[in-house]
């Protein structure tokens, strides 16, 4: 039982980050390899102030939503103007400075020994130390991030990001300044990944820079892609099965590290089948 | 002075190096134009092939050599066949493509760590130090100088094929327009396959070269791959003569960067360079 309950927050955080990528990716169409740059933003400023100055984590999840708005204001201003490859190419290349910066600006981060003893949340005399606490709290961030893009999608703002997705230049004629529709979705999105961030944080208790490598956004990806594009409860789907598979291969009988690279395995294979066969994902509205 | 010769002893076997990585990449780039992740990964083939052959069944080194130059192609040219001339058919757009190609470098990264550990290792066998050549006070060792060498002979041999042959011509007007070399027949499909074949064999010889200087890991490929696209889109991407000065250029920035700036920026250097051709000059240096 704790054991599902480990896997049920695992999942919770897993599915924040599929949805929050879905709004960019799936529903306008920017392909971003980015998301755990955000994620892990999120979660080195829970863990920092925390540590240093004792801050509550709801205050850390407050600051780290702000700082990394900023800074994907900063990076997206920059990258909006791109397309296609050249956009994959940008986002790519921003995650590694991103780790770059955690792994390397050692008197902030601790560099690759990471940040141990991170503490679970506390509001108002209400204590989420045990993990039930914890995946109850999560499932309402989930909840709430969950009807929160179900309304932009549905909204008329959402109606815009699907044109985008569909034919910039067109929707950009009819008057539409696209750069600011693209902008405050990936914003939106950076804002939700770090959230995730800070769930994981408190959870685990440890992060190190390995955690935000291009292969946690690639994975991140996957779960966007296996659920389908531009559909928000396969983003829940994907994450469901991203996550149970290890734990399933586990149960099969292969060691943690042969698992985990099966794990690997799958999930790479998964794509290109999806691709062959399924470019739109399982439950997907658009297709690349 | 002498800090300055090694320096400069050190840009030229880098942008060595990511010649040899952005002479398939453009290559395969410029027939089917999208962003091959997979390339990177035939480097860890080509260095993985070349271990097995030398150190687990013992035959020659320079049989091991050819047998993994070969390999690396050979698995580049069946990843055509099964996944991307598939793809061409169904006419997926070129993010399909991309996603196709990171699915299977991420099953292939994952079988070479479960038959291989992913662990760090060395292709050398013998425990003697390399050779080393000395330049006014500077150094460069036998294995670097093989590097340069085989960059310059790579080049030169692919110009000469692409320059004087009728499958040179075939493929530049399958990269100018895939559908009008049909029409004129062009059997297209066959020489797209050559040149993944072609192009994956270099990426091999990289992996080799790589490997006998610092070592192979399974994971080596992302990191490769991603130099190499970043030299490919400073140079113009797709465009062979571009990549190469691209290489040269990214490896005199990298290493005078870190004359001034800790060496464990380097990363950062090269993705901070790439985002800022992407913004300024998305079209490389060369404008095509």
């Amino acid at each position: 039982m704790a054991y599902l309950i480990h896997l049920a927050i695992l999942f919770v955080i897993y599915a924040i980050l599929g949805i929050s990528l879905n709004l960019v990716v799936g529903y306008t169409g920017l392909l971003s390899v980015t998301h755990a740059a955000f994620f892990g933003i999120g979660a080195y400023i829970v863990a920092i102030l925390g540590m240093q100055f004792g801050l509550n984590f709801f205050v850390g999840l407050l600051l780290g939503v702000v700082v990394a708005g900023i800074i994907s204001f900063l990076i997206g201003f920059v990258l909006s103007r791109l397309g296609g490859d050249y956009y994959v190419l940008g986002t790519v290349g921003f995650n590694y400075i991103v780790w770059s910066v955690l792994l390397n600006w050692q008197e902030v981060t601790r560099g690759p020994l990471g940040i141990p003893g991170i503490s679970r949340p506390k509001l108002f005399g209400l204590d989420f130390t045990s993990n039930l606490a914890f995946l109850f709290l999560a499932v309402i961030i989930l909840g709430a991030i969950y009807v929160f893009s179900q309304s932009i999608v549905t909204s008329s703002f959402g109606r815009v990001l699907k044109a985008i997705r569909e034919d910039e230049r067109a929707i950009n004629v009819f008057g539409y300044n696209t750069l600011y529709y693209k902008l405050t979705i990936f914003m939106i999105a950076a804002a939700m990944a770090a959230i995730a961030g800070s769930l994981f944080a408190s959870y685990i208790t440890f992060i190190s820079p390995a955690t935000f490598m291009v292969m946690e956004s690639v994975f991140i990806l996957a779960i966007v892609i296996l659920g389908g594009f531009a559909n928000l409860k396969g983003s829940l789907l994907g994450a469901l099965f991203l996550i149970f598979l290890p734990e399933a291969l586990r149960f099969v009988g292969f060691t943690e590290d042969i698992a985990a690279q099966m794990r690997q395995a799958v999930y790479g294979l998964l794509l290109v089948v999806l691709m062959l066969y399924r470019p739109q994902g399982l439950l997907g509205e658009y297709k690349l | 002075m002498d800090l300055i010769m090694q320096f400069i002893i050190n840009s030229l076997i880098a942008g060595a190096t990511y010649t040899l990585v952005t002479l398939g990449f453009n290559l395969v780039y410029g027939a089917t134009k999208f962003v091959n992740m997979f390339h990177g990964v035939l480097a860890a083939v080509g260095g993985y092939t070349v271990f097995f052959f030398t150190q687990t069944i013992g035959i020659d080194l320079w049989v091991s050599i050819i047998v993994g130059i070969i390999g690396a192609g050979l698995v580049g040219f069946l990843a055509d066949r099964f996944i991307f001339s598939t793809l061409r058919i169904k006419k997926a757009s070129n993010l399909v493509m991309f996603i196709a190609s990171l699915g299977a470098f991420i099953v292939l990264q994952a079988v070479l760590a479960m038959v291989f550990t992913s662990q760090f290792q060395s292709i050398v066998h013998s425990v003697d130090s390399p050779r080393v050549y000395e330049i006014g006070s500077a150094a460069i060792t036998h294995i670097q100088l093989l590097i340069i060498i085989t960059a310059l002979f790579s080049s030169f041999g692919l110009v000469l094929l692409l320059r004087f042959t009728m499958f040179g011509k075939a493929v530049k007007a399958i990269s100018d327009d895939e559908e009008v070399a049909k029409i004129i027949g062009i059997d297209t499909n066959k020489i797209i396959g050559y040149v993944f074949f072609i192009g994956s064999a270099i990426a091999g010889i990289a992996g080799i070269l790589i490997g006998f200087d610092t070592g192979i890991q399974p994971t080596m490929g992302l990191a490769i791959l991603l130099e190499g696209a970043t030299a490919s889109i400073i140079g113009g991407i797709g465009n062979l003569y571009g990549g190469i000065a691209g290489s040269f250029l990214l490896g005199f920035v990298e290493n005078f960067g870190i004359w001034k700036i800790p060496s464990e920026w380097k990363g950062a250097i090269t993705f901070s360079v790439l985002i800022i051709f992407l913004i300024f000059r998305p079209q490389g240096i060369f404008k095509k």
